[in-house]
């Protein structure tokens, strides 16, 4: 609190110095709004009917926004005295502007939020704390703890999951068919193996059974999960050794390169930015069970299903997956209309009518009365059912990712092509990442 | 390389064989016929991802997995089709214009203040010149990334978000130092005797710009529009900063638009939006390359 208004303060002084002269008005609109309104302790604040304006952003492309628009136009309906304006970018750029907009104090009042950025955001004191709007403006009928506890960050509730997705297992049954394999029924990473490299085989390596699954962070997770460790903890440490990483990738190594089992990574830079399952070069691929309608986009009419089966398994019985936040919807701070604000964070998370019009494009919806309005079909189904098929194998979340996880989930991705095309050695690409983690988490 | 090494020694055999017969085939001539095929070469391969970029805007969308050749298997004109009909109840006309209205009153706006600023660094002497043209080539060594908040914060405070003022009003306040720069150095080159002339005639500096400036300068005049509209046509951080509704977005923002990772991604659409993006501009260099070579030319030979 004390902070955003220093802060405030001290760029009033650069912008009087830079401009001198110019008359500044307080803020972007409506400079008579209460000031105690904003910042994250005024809370509970019941809207005052009178018309006010929002600014909502989000990330996605030209279908996403005509979704949105489409909402957000019941919304103003329901509500004729708010008015939003929304605005959208690609993912990256949505990104770039925020942090401009953080630094700069102009961030909108409603954003579609990613879990990666939650932390940053919330412990700069950016993100209003939405606990005293919960069951008040927010309605939390249709969210669980669980869902709930996904978007806190220390003691406050600074994001709402919008829709949640799980680690799952693509394949492509009509590859699996042509090459006379059956669909992988489960078993241990060792079985996955082999299944991928009977694959590859049985057609001839024409297409590969699987990609290395050792170059994406979240499957190293799954491992770590299921022995009872976190990727990262609360505190910011690692639940993982050298040595264990090492043994990581070099699970991994049979995969890899022109002669491995799976697709070599060559092929996949000629494809790029494609992927290997995308093109209907590999028959699977573990990946997060949103990215579904992705692939089937990219492989084009021929190819009409997949298959969504559970991740191979480390330990037996152990809670190794958990519902990530495909994404999060969250308040700035410096909003001048909390509850409004709150009134469309609800609308947007908890809308059946909205739920009609999303489908599972944002993923699957995480407030049960959004998915009253909805009827699955399809893939929708498919993976309505994939996660409860797998409940059983459901744990907690993990602590929420940690400021610059996501420079450290390039840097393992990097490793990984880097492992894929032979230039480094399991040995150096352990001790990389491990001095990477030590200039992110130490810094 | 190899490829190209063994183009040469192709060629070399022959010339070899054609020499021979016919006296017409001079040396003169064999030597620009290698010239001429090893750049005809060189810009087939630099042109080929152009030419890609065409072909793919008739492939559709799902495509772009399985076929990575020049050819589409099913050429189809609904890439365009889509982009047509815009993005978000945003017609694609209005990105276009958009990016016009940018583009030209920045390109005006550029040459206008920087025409003026280079008068006052190159023919009068005010009271701290050296300072301030020191500080103003001090500009160009600043990343443009490093003022990007700061300026925010003041135009956030001015309340100019979201209009094209933070495009549009520094370009009319000359702060762009490469094209002063250029005009300070195409003036020095131009004999005061010129000004002088004026001078006895009566003239003060407005006359004396207007009239006699101007009109020698027009190489560098027409150098910097054409790198200015260049530029800023292409500009993609700065109205990323300041403009937020998707009605007033240019071009270069809406062509990502087509694209998200988290879902699906339109490759059809974009390469079809790409290319119509680069038509104009590829035009207007048509158009202009010669004014380009002339005032970059006569400025290194001046200067």
């Amino acid at each position: 609190m004390v902070n955003v208004h220093k802060r405030r303060r001290f760029m009033a002084v650069v912008a009087l110095t830079a401009a001198s002269g110019i008359a500044l008005s307080a803020c972007s609109s409506g400079s008579d709004a209460d000031p105690s309104a904003s910042g994250s302790s005024g809370g509970g604040e019941a809207a005052s009917g009178e018309d006010v304006t929002l600014d909502f952003a989000f990330w996605g492309n030209d279908v996403r926004a005509d979704m949105y628009t489409q909402s957000i136009d019941l919304f103003m309906e329901e509500y004729p005295n708010i008015t939003v304006n929304s605005t959208f970018l690609d993912y990256p750029a949505f990104w770039e502007k925020r942090q401009t907009e953080a630094a700069g104090g102009g961030l909108p009042d409603v954003m579609q939020f990613d879990y990666s950025y939650l932390r940053q955001y919330s412990e700069n004191g950016l993100l209003l704390d939405l606990a005293p709007y919960l069951g008040n403006e927010i309605a939390t009928d249709g969210l669980s703890e669980q869902i709930l506890g996904i978007g806190v960050v220390g003691d406050q509730t600074t994001g709402i999951a919008t829709s949640t997705n799980a680690w799952g297992m693509y394949t492509n049954p009509q590859l699996l068919e042509s090459a006379g394999v059956e669909e992988f029924g489960g078993g241990s990473w060792d079985d996955y193996k082999s299944w991928v490299a009977e694959v590859t085989e049985a057609s001839g390596g024409e297409v590969f059974g699987g990609t290395d699954y050792t170059g994406r962070i979240q499957n190293f997770e799954v491992q770590l999960r299921a022995e009872g460790k976190n990727l990262f903890n609360e505190d910011g440490t690692p639940g993982f050794d050298e040595a264990r990483l090492a043994e990581f990738w070099e699970s991994g190594a049979d995969m890899r390169g022109e002669d491995g089992s799976g697709i070599s990574q060559q092929k996949l830079e000629e494809i790029y930015p494609v992927s290997g399952f995308g093109s209907a070069l590999t028959a699977s691929e573990l990946t997060w069970d949103n990215f579904g309608a992705g692939y089937l986009g990219e492989l084009g009419e021929s190819y009409t299903e997949l298959g969504l089966v559970a991740p191979p398994v480390t330990v037996e019985g152990a809670k190794d997956l958990y519902l990530k936040p495909s994404m999060l919807h969250s308040v700035s701070a410096s909003t001048e209309h909390p509850a409004e604000a709150a009134m469309l964070v609800d609308f947007l998370v908890n809308s059946p009518e909205v739920g009609a019009i999303f489908g599972t494009n944002r993923g699957l919806p995480a407030s049960t009365t959004m998915q009253e309005g909805m009827t699955f079909e399809g893939l929708d189904a498919q993976i309505r059912d994939y996660e409860e098929s797998v409940a059983d194998r459901l744990g907690d979340a993990p602590p929420v990712p940690l400021v610059g996880y996501g420079t450290l989930e390039e840097k393992f991705r990097v490793l990984g092509t880097e492992l894929g095309f032979g230039t480094v050695t399991v040995e150096d690409a352990v001790s990389q990442f491990f001095s990477e983690m030590d200039v992110v988490l130490n810094s | 390389m190899t490829g190209r090494g063994d183009v040469w020694v192709k060629h070399d055999s022959d010339q070899e064989r054609v020499v021979q017969p016919r006296p017409y085939w001079n040396r003169k001539r064999v030597t620009t016929l290698i010239w001429f095929v090893a750049l005809a070469i060189l810009t087939a391969i630099v042109i080929y991802p152009l030419i890609w970029l065409l072909f793919a805007t008739f492939k559709p969308s799902s495509e772009f997995g399985q076929n990575q050749g020049l050819i589409p298997d099913q050429p189809t004109i609904d890439n365009y089709i889509k982009v047509m009909d815009g993005i978000a109840g945003v017609p694609m006309w209005r990105f276009f214009a958009n990016s016009a209205i940018i583009a030209i009153a920045a390109t005006v706006g550029t040459v206008l203040s920087s025409a003026m600023a280079a008068y006052a660094f190159a023919r009068i002497r005010f009271k701290g010149v050296g300072i301030f043209f020191t500080a103003m080539i001090g500009t160009l060594l600043l990343p443009f990334h490093v003022v990007i908040i700061p300026q925010y914060i003041m135009f956030n405070k001015l309340d100019m978000i979201d209009t094209y003022w933070p495009l549009l009003l520094p370009k009319f306040l000359a702060t762009e130092a490469f094209f002063v720069f250029l005009m300070v150095q195409f003036m020095r080159g131009i004999p005061r005797e010129m000004d002088e002339a004026a001078r006895v005639d009566g003239a003060g500096h407005v006359r004396t710009f207007g009239s006699i400036m101007l009109p020698l300068i027009q190489p560098a005049l027409v150098t910097s529009a054409i790198f200015s509209f260049i530029w800023t046509w292409n500009d993609f951080l700065a109205p990323l900063m300041y403009i937020t509704s998707p009605e007033k977005y240019p071009l270069p923002i809406a062509l990502r638009l087509y694209n998200d990772q988290t879902s699906t991604s339109d490759y059809g659409a974009t390469v079809a939006a790409s290319f119509l993006a680069l038509v104009p501009i590829l035009l207007f260099f048509l158009v202009f390359q010669r004014f380009l070579v002339a005032g970059v030319a006569t400025q290194g030979l001046k200067g």
